[in-house]
């Protein structure tokens, strides 16, 4: 029965896998001829994949390298977002009159796209790392704002009398107690913020040509050679999931304090 | 005027009457006990007393003075234990050392918190978090953090309830000896079901009659001589006779009319109101 389970366990996700290549491989045969097929990608492609670490010029250079890029830029833009993103989530946690002012503007600033944001960061910092940091920054904080605003609020009212009644000073109640109480909620925004860090990393490479996954594709597009597109899709979505991972076990282990 | 003095005190939550026209004097040094049935206001009462709560009406004072937030000096073990779950038993106990005690230093201040952990029986599970030790030595925990700070008043809200007969009687002499031997008096007010208990501990009983519209009875005096145990008081014509007041009171003042007419028909044993499960 384990054994079953185990085989399903592995067949399974093997057999989606399978079922999308077939896909692809019928979509690039009969509706598009420039799609290259699974085949034609991996040989396309094998030289990023097989030497991932090597540099060869500044696009052409190992798929891991390229993602490091990408990925050393989310982690700046998300730090820098989060550094913000925590302190405004608790004072819209914790003051009514913070929250009344600041609610709508927030609601209104949350479903910017990053393509919105990055011309305009371009405008403020005239150089693309910056405006790259600034708009992952001001796009992916808000998941880590609205979750550490409602941890705020939901902490119980019990841990707040033990602040009282052991007349613990302000700053003992906010680092033994408040924030404690807060990080489960926080990382689950942080687990969204980097998730949405990522998906836009790839648009403001793109939109600035920096070197990066997201750069490289938009330069490989422009160059008409698409199986390196499909590379850049793949490893977008295999380093997000992994990352996604990474965050949902950091969450795990605070949550099972 | 007493030391610890609520006059008049009502309390509603919503349109529901909990406490109505309550009013406790207890002097400096003593022990108080307040017994009520479960849902009668206890717990609010006590949040008052200890200015976690405010009144509707009525008036706090402590030490002469009104009533402004917690008191310092005074320390509360909470029904529901509260404890910080990201802390170890220790971490929990010495938050509260370091909070009383800033300018001890660190090894004194540890000293103290481990020393209040084994009093209570702990010394084996400093080290571990609440959510690995059992309901009783949570409670022994919190029992713990509120000893440790050599407190001047002490709140006690069931601190004993999910304890067993023993632990239990091992650490209402505990509480006792406390109370008796430090240096300062310690004014304790502590809330139990266990009429015994409250009989073993205390200098005064004060009945709480049944919610809604709870209120305190008059003060039953307890002069057994001290030490007491379970032991002694169980026969004793003295506790004999204040169980029967207690349960009188409770009875004549609740809703439920089945227990109307004799209280002095009850058998002794049932008196002692029981710890709920
Ligand atoms: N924060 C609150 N909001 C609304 N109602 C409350 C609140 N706290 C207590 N009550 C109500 O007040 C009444 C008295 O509650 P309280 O906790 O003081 O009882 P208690 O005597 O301590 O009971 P127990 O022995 O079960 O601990 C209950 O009916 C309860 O439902
Ligand atoms: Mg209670």
């Amino acid at each position: 029965m384990k054994f079953r389970q185990a085989l399903a366990g592995l067949l399974l996700p093997f057999a989606g896998i399978l079922f999308v290549g077939l896909l692809w491989t019928f979509l690039s045969a009969k509706v598009s001829k420039d799609l290259p097929n699974p085949i034609k990608t991996w040989e396309e492609s094998k030289l990023y994949v097989l030497k991932p670490l090597e540099k060869r010029g500044e696009m052409d250079q190992g798929i891991l390298l390229l993602a490091s890029y990408s990925l050393k830029r989310v982690a700046q833009g998300f730090v820098l977002g989060a550094i913000f993103a925590v302190p405004l989530g608790f004072l819209l946690g914790s003051s009514q009159l913070f929250f009344k002012a600041f609610d709508p503007t927030i609601q209104v600033l949350r479903p910017i796209s990053p393509l919105a944001w990055l011309p305009l960061g371009l405008i403020l910092f005239r150089q693309s790392e910056p405006a790259a940091l600034f708009t992952i920054a001001l796009c992916s904080m808000w998941p880590t704002v609205i979750n550490t605003m409602h941890g705020v609020r939901a902490i119980p009212q019990d841990y707040r009398n033990v602040a009282r009644v052991l007349q613990l000073s302000a700053w003992s109640t906010f680092t033994k107690v408040l924030f404690p109480a807060t990080l489960p909620y926080m990382f689950t925004g942080f687990r969204l913020s980097l998730g949405i860090a990522w998906l836009v990393i790839v648009a403001s490479e793109m939109l600035t040509g920096t070197p990066g996954v997201g750069g490289f594709l938009w330069q490989e597009y422009n160059s008409l050679v698409y199986s390196h597109i499909l590379l850049c899709i793949l490893t977008i979505g295999v380093v997000g999931f992994a990352l996604d991972r990474l965050m949902g076990l950091a969450e795990m282990r605070i949550r099972a304090v | 005027m007493s030391f610890i003095e609520l006059e008049g005190v009502c309390k509603c939550y919503g349109p529901r009457r909990v406490l109505r026209n309550v009013n406790l004097s207890v002097e400096r040094g003593e022990f108080v006990s307040i017994v009520g049935c479960s849902a009668s206001g206890k717990t609010t009462l006590l949040s008052i007393a200890s200015g976690l709560r405010q009144a509707d009406h009525g008036s706090v004072s402590i030490g002469g003075k009104a009533l402004a937030g917690f008191p310092r000096q005074a320390a509360i073990v909470f029904q529901s234990y509260s404890l910080l779950p990201w802390f170890t038993a220790f971490e929990n106990v010495r938050l509260a050392v370091e909070a009383a005690f800033p300018d001890w230093t660190v090894a004194r201040r540890n000293e103290k918190t481990e020393a209040a952990l084994r009093m209570v029986g702990l010394g084996q599970a400093m080290a571990k978090r609440p959510s690995q030790l059992s309901g009783g030595m949570r409670q022994r925990v919190a029992i713990a953090r509120a000893f440790a700070v050599d407190p001047e008043i002490l709140f006690l809200d069931e601190p004993f309830g999910a304890l067993d007969a023993l632990t239990r009687a091992t650490l209402q002499q505990e509480l006792a000896r406390l109370c008796q031997v430090a240096e300062r008096p310690v004014t304790v007010v502590a809330i139990t079901n266990n009429v015994d208990e409250a009989i073993v501990l205390s200098d005064r009983i004060f009945a709480l009659s049944k919610g809604p519209e709870a209120t305190l009875g008059t003060a039953i005096p307890v002069s057994l001589p001290r030490p007491r145990t379970a032991a002694t008081v169980l026969h004793d014509e003295q506790a004999v006779r204040i169980r029967v007041k207690i349960a009188q009171y409770l009875t004549s003042h609740s809703s439920k009319p089945a227990l109307h007419g004799r209280p002095e028909a009850i058998p002794s044993r049932a008196l002692a109101l029981e710890v709920e499960a």
